[in-house]
């Protein structure tokens, strides 16, 4: 046994499941030994345990030289990251139209919203609104410049919040807008427990450049979430990626409290990589109560034939136990949770879209342990139609956030790039063409690999998939009848695509995807398209 | 539902007994703990209970509660009005003048909360009161101890406990009679929304039911809406939840505990949601450490011993998931997802 184990832990508490994975030292770089993925609310020791015994069981040799052999669990580096369950914003503004832009604002901030304006709303219940015991956080909002219907009532909502604050000393309140004229309404704001801060109004929807920054996000994000926050930590983690990869990377995390997705782009030119990240509450793959539109969203998905108020049920019981009911027909409702939470969580980041598309889109997510990998791929693809190819890889062991929430850019950037391999379980290449007219062929492609060529006929409205396996890289030449959208405008296209999992994905559906209104007969098409990547889906 | 121990598709319940070798089922002690487990008896609880603004409170951080006081006085119909304020009253948000609670100053005059019919809330619990926080709420430390729940409807209520058997393992609506009054009945898997209507309008307490469908659950709280909005003073009533949505059999250390709370005085509080019983003399019947339970999957609810981890096994759907085995009392030994699995302590 050695005192300096060559080896560390990484433990993701999620809300569901916890992961753990252990990194070692082997061959003059960090690699991935192995992971496991147990339920919360179980012993962590046990699950530790068995990762040593199994690393020992493998190989013993490596386990002996990463010194971990013998070693007491409290000797391990542990990097640990927590989801924790997203707290409630209350919003305030005087205005309809101020409140709507600041709700949009804080729900992909991390944040449950409730919100009230003035012009509906009277101050006793908005004063309940701010005073119940689920708010964590307050926004009390204006326009900048304030609007004409909202500048005669910023005082007394700024003296209703401040009244509030005095109740609630705890929860930081961020002025936003015009409102933060009304700071001297809120006294000594220093000898306050929790933060008053001034704040920039909500970013504007339309005309804005989509890579601008936005500022009242990124305060609501950094008061919502601690750094330690693996949907936080996604942003760096992806970030740092992009980087090390010099390429285009879409990071998207199903939660069972929250979605997040981060877009990073690598620095250019001697400009600096940018990211930026979403984490949408209402996106959670099991939110708490299932509404009407929640449910809807899930049986559009559904391969399984069930009533509403049975989805309903199931939902529930998602909600409860996350952990378990994950085969046979538990496996068919998560990947219809799953997609639905994806339809939320793109509309909520939809200005996300307004760049090209990513080179790389990592699944990273607990909802995915237990479904075959390029089912993964296929689910992403459901819901983000964007023309154009990408490829996908799945965090199987969920260390993108911990690894993200490494302070030291320098330290996590080195572990990254010894890591990236083992990071990304390869789901393969998606080439996804729009505008194709519905008909027989729509055109041909040839896979130039290694090992040959294959050539495949395009026929609208399906998946081709050609298979790819992972670590192989080829040339996919395609030659349409027609001009299509494909990156941009054209006949004739060669692609460099990378192997994977699921290969190489043709998609030629429609984009928008359209599915059949009778239950039945969608049911049956998402089914069908399932099993070509799922064996044993039908149940 | 699951592939069989022997690695083939089949009727778990129909493995041969015995069929794991001892490495296969490892080290079964420390492998539990994978397992995740379910805390049946908390103590010590803190209960809270809501207030809005125009409530008052009738107890003050530090005092002792007993079961059947009041300890707030809910206003009906809340309103607002100003009112000027003398400021050698040292006016705050949150304070209270008779004319009700104080809001926020505006231009020299208070907006304040006010109602003109109240109800007064009893307390369902014995303890001391920890925290009082006018327009927020009210937390008190119990003396007692508690069984945790998923959600718990209406409430707060106390009431005699009774388990008894019902047809089929379930209270039906005709099954409910005024000699029920005053208890809090655990009726088993699931019941329906027509049931719980007619036993709150028999007298009964409260409800402890594994299991309440989405379905029963919006009919029933659209019932006791209705019901809020009539001008008298309802008596408390609550339903406690203690699995979730689906049809599924209580948990055998948690019938165990119920049972030995038969005729006892129990309180059913909505936050947390738990049943509160104020016993110290009670021994609550422990459950044997390796007793596991199935909590999903086509063999929900079932029970048995934890014999060992077994690794990745493929199940229905298609999908690879961590497994352990559990023999039935029958000395069946079958393979289950971690995940449905639950342990008690």
């Amino acid at each position: 046994m050695t005192t300096q184990p060559h080896a560390f832990l990484t433990i993701d508490h999620g809300s569901a499941t916890v992961s753990v994975a252990l990194i070692g030292r082997a061959g003059g770089a960090w690699r991935l030994i192995g992971s496991l993925a147990i339920p919360a609310g179980a012993d962590l020791d046990p699950a530790i345990d068995l990762l040593v015994e199994r690393t020992l069981a493998v190989d013993p040799v490596v386990a002996e030289g990463l010194g971990i052999v013998g070693l007491p669990r409290k000797d391990f580096p542990i990097l640990e990251v927590r989801s924790l369950r997203p707290k409630r914003l209350a919003i305030v503004t005087g205005s309809e139209r101020t409140l709507a832009g600041l709700v949009e604002t804080g729900a992909r901030s991390g944040w449950r919203t409730s919100g009230a304006s003035a012009e509906t709303t009277d101050p006793l219940a908005m004063t309940r609104l701010l005073l119940d015991r689920d708010v964590g956080g307050i926004v009390v909002g204006a326009g900048d410049p304030p609007r004409a219907d909202e500048r005669g009532g910023i005082r007394e909502l700024a003296t209703l919040v401040a009244a509030v604050a005095t109740r609630r000393p705890e929860i930081p309140i961020v002025l936003s807008g015009a409102m933060s004229e009304a700071l001297d309404v809120f006294g000594d704001v220093s000898a306050r427990p929790g933060e008053v801060v001034l704040g920039p109004a909500a970013r504007r929807t339309t005309g804005v450049d989509p890579d601008a920054p936005d500022p009242l996000a990124d305060l609501l994000l950094e008061l919502a979430l601690p750094a330690d926050d693996p949907r936080r930590a996604l942003a760096t983690g992806a970030r740092t990626l992009a980087d090390v990869l010099d390429r285009r990377v879409e990071a998207i995390m199903l939660g069972h409290d929250a979605a997040a997705r981060a877009v990073a782009v690598p620095g250019q030119g001697g400009e600096a990589s940018t990211v930026r990240l979403g984490v949408v509450p209402s996106a959670a793959v099991a939110p708490d109560e299932p509404d009407d539109a929640v449910v809807d969203g899930v049986m559009a998905w559904s391969t399984m034939p069930a009533d509403r108020h049975r989805i309903r049920d199931r939902m529930r019981e998602l909600r409860i136990a996350p952990w378990s009911d994950a085969a046979g027909d538990g496996a068919a409702l998560r990947m219809a949770a799953a997609r639905a939470a994806l339809t939320r969580l793109a509309g909520a980041t939809s200005h996300f879209d307004d760049g090209p598309v990513p080179d790389l889109v990592v699944a990273a997510s607990g909802v995915w342990t237990s479904v075959p990998a390029p089912a993964v791929a296929l689910a992403h693809i459901d819901v983000l139609r964007r023309p154009g190819a990408s490829q996908y890889a799945l965090d199987h062991a969920r260390l993108l956030g911990p690894l993200g929430a490494i302070p030291d850019a320098g330290e996590r950037r080195a572990l990254l790039m010894d890591l990236v391999d083992d990071l990304l379980a390869p789901l393969g290449s998606v080439v996804t063409p729009a505008g194709l007219r519905a008909g027989r062929s729509v055109g041909t492609v040839a896979v130039h690999a290694r090992d040959g060529i294959s050539e495949l006929e395009l026929m609208p409205g399906g998946l081709e998939l050609v298979d790819l396996p992972p670590g192989s890289t080829a040339v996919a030449e395609f030659k349409f009848r027609e001009r299509v959208r494909l990156g941009g405008r054209g006949r004739h296209f060669a692609i460099d695509v990378a192997g994977g999992l699921g290969g190489l994905m043709v998609d030629l559906r429609d984009v928008p995807l359209r599915l059949p209104d009778r239950a039945d007969r969608r049911r049956d098409l998402l089914a069908a398209w399932q099993s070509s990547l799922w064996a044993g889906s039908e149940g | 539902m699951t592939d069989g121990l022997n690695g083939h598709d089949g009727d778990e319940a129909g493995a041969a007994p015995g069929s794991l070798t001892r490495a296969e089922q490892g080290d079964t002690e420390r492998d539990l703990g994978v397992v995740r487990m379910r805390r049946l008896v908390e103590a010590p609880i803190e209960v809270s209970f809501t207030l809005a603004p125009g409530d008052r409170a009738l107890v003050a951080p530090g005092e002792s509660v007993v079961p059947g006081a009041p300890i707030i006085e809910r206003v009906r119909d809340t309103r607002m009005s100003d009112v000027v304020v003398p400021p050698s009253s040292e006016p705050v948000p949150g304070g209270r003048i008779p004319d009700g609670e104080l809001l926020f100053d505006w231009r020299d005059r208070w907006r304040v909360a006010f109602g003109e019919v109240t109800e007064p809330l009893d307390s369902p619990i014995a303890g001391i009161v920890k925290d009082v926080r006018p327009g927020i709420g009210i937390v008190v430390r119990a003396t007692g101890r508690g069984l945790r729940a998923i959600v718990t409807l209406g409430g707060p209520t106390r009431g005699q406990l009774h388990v008894a058997s019902w047809v089929e393992g379930e209270l039906r609506s005709g099954s409910v009679d005024v000699g029920l009054a005053g208890k809090i009945l655990v009726v088993g898997s699931r019941i329906d929304a027509e049931t719980l209507t007619r036993a709150r309008a028999m007298g009964v307490r409260g409800i402890i039911v594994a299991g309440l469908a989405s379905k029963e659950r919006r009919d029933f709280l659209a019932s006791e809406n209705r019901q809020r909005a009539a001008l008298h003073r309802l008596p408390p009533f609550a339903v406690l939840v203690l699995e979730g949505a689906v049809r599924r059999p209580l948990a055998g250390p948690v019938m165990d505990i119920l049972e030995a709370l038969e005729g006892h005085d129990v309180a059913l509080v909505a936050d947390p949601p738990m049943l509160v019983f104020e016993e110290p003399e009670l021994e609550v019947p422990t459950p044997q450490p390796d007793r596991v339970r199935i909590r999903a999957g086509q063999l929900m609810g079932r029970e048995g011993t934890w014999a060992g981890l077994i690794g990745q096994r493929r199940f229905a759907g298609g999908v690879h998931l961590e497994a352990g085995t559990v023999r039935f009392d029958d000395g069946t030994l079958v393979a289950v997802p971690i995940g449905d699995l639950e342990r008690f302590a």
